[in-house]
């Protein structure tokens, strides 16, 4: 890790600097960096600008996410290939675990990244109604549908 | 968000996590009934470190990069069940403890031979109040303690079942998998009041 001296306090990753702890969700401004391939040593938290956190605490491992319908596609051609990835592999409902597995992206990025997207209207986040913890309606076919495989 | 259910809508999520030490079989466990091979995906720890992993002048804290494997099955059109094997160090509490939020239940897969592998994962689950089941692999159809030389060894809740399993047979993970599920219809039995 190299700091360049005096420039920074020391102590202070580079890639966690700046911006300083965005409120409202997705500043685009970090999409703005040409399209190309980022090298394979990228820190993974570059993607989201050292943002550690996700915007949405409700996004879980097994929370879905698609498409959402009208999206520009347009829009979506001038976002980093990481971002790309993601929409690819969102065309059917998928679960933000798989997302990470598939667009190869560290799952607390990947969580950061499908957030922003949600906010930026390309993506739609499916909370559920209802804990399913706390269903028995849902257990019971769980467990249904387990009995069924052979 | 989305109040319309078209044909292509997303199913509803649910998820068991499968707990164990290295080596115990948790993937195997995954790949056996999941419908797709496993994958595998990343995620960055942070957490105390202390004496473990000495990482020399970065004293308080240690970031690791640590893969969990997880699979799924498809319930019906609106169901979804996912399994995430966790890395079982207890040192990742971090990561537990956004695995267990939303989980049914988890099934804590031991070696009979090395049970202190699977304490973090028993005392984690015991402290979270999530139901689990500990599930002993039967290695080559071989258990090298029996069951209740187990369950005394691990001074389990007599209400935690601990049950015999083979982690490379779709139906045995099936029924142990059951076993959790049982527990955690009791659970949301006792909790809802209709």
């Amino acid at each position: 890790m190299t700091v360049p001296p005096g420039q920074e306090p020391p102590g202070i990753r580079p890639y966690l600097r700046s911006p300083a702890a965005p409120v409202s969700p997705a500043p685009p401004a970090a999409w703005n960096r040409p399209a190309h391939r980022a090298p394979d040593n990228l820190r993974p938290y570059v993607l989201t600008s050292g943002r550690v956190q996700g915007d949405d605490p409700a996004v879980n491992l097994e929370t879905q996410v698609t498409i959402r319908p009208g999206a520009p596609p347009d829009a979506a051609r001038s976002m980093p290939t990481e971002l790309q990835a993601i929409l690819a592999t969102c065309v059917s409902p998928v679960s933000v675990a798989e997302i990470s597995a598939q667009a190869h992206l560290h799952l607390g990025v990947t969580k950061i990244l499908v957030g922003d997207l949600c906010a930026a209207g390309f993506l739609d986040i499916h909370q559920l109604e209802v804990d399913p913890v706390h269903s028995p309606d849902v257990i019971l076919r769980v467990i249904h549908g387990l009995r069924a495989i052979s | 968000m989305d109040s319309v259910r078209s044909p292509d809508a997303a199913p509803i999520p649910v998820k068991i996590v499968v707990a164990g030490g290295f080596g115990v079989g948790k993937t195997t466990t995954v790949a056996a009934i999941s419908e797709i091979p496993p994958l595998t995906t990343e995620a960055e720890m942070t957490s105390a470190g202390v004496g473990i992993d000495n990482p020399g002048h970065r004293v308080n804290k240690v970031t690791t990069t640590v893969a969990m494997d997880f699979g799924c099955v498809t319930i019906d059109r609106t169901l979804k069940l996912y399994l995430f094997g966790t890395p079982g160090q207890a040192r990742f509490g971090f990561m537990w403890d956004d695995l267990v939020r939303g989980a049914l239940g988890a099934l804590v897969v031991v070696d009979s031979s090395r049970l202190d592998d699977c304490y973090p994962a028993v005392d984690y689950f015991e402290q979270s109040g999530l139901p689990f089941v500990v599930a002993v692999n039967a290695f080559d159809g071989v258990l090298a303690n029996d069951l209740e030389s187990v369950r005394w060894a691990l001074a389990v809740a007599d209400h935690v079942p601990v049950i015999a399993f083979d982690a490379r047979e779709r139906l045995s993970v099936r029924d142990a998998l059951l076993v959790v599920l049982d527990r955690a219809l009791d659970r949301a039995v006792s909790g809802s009041h209709s």
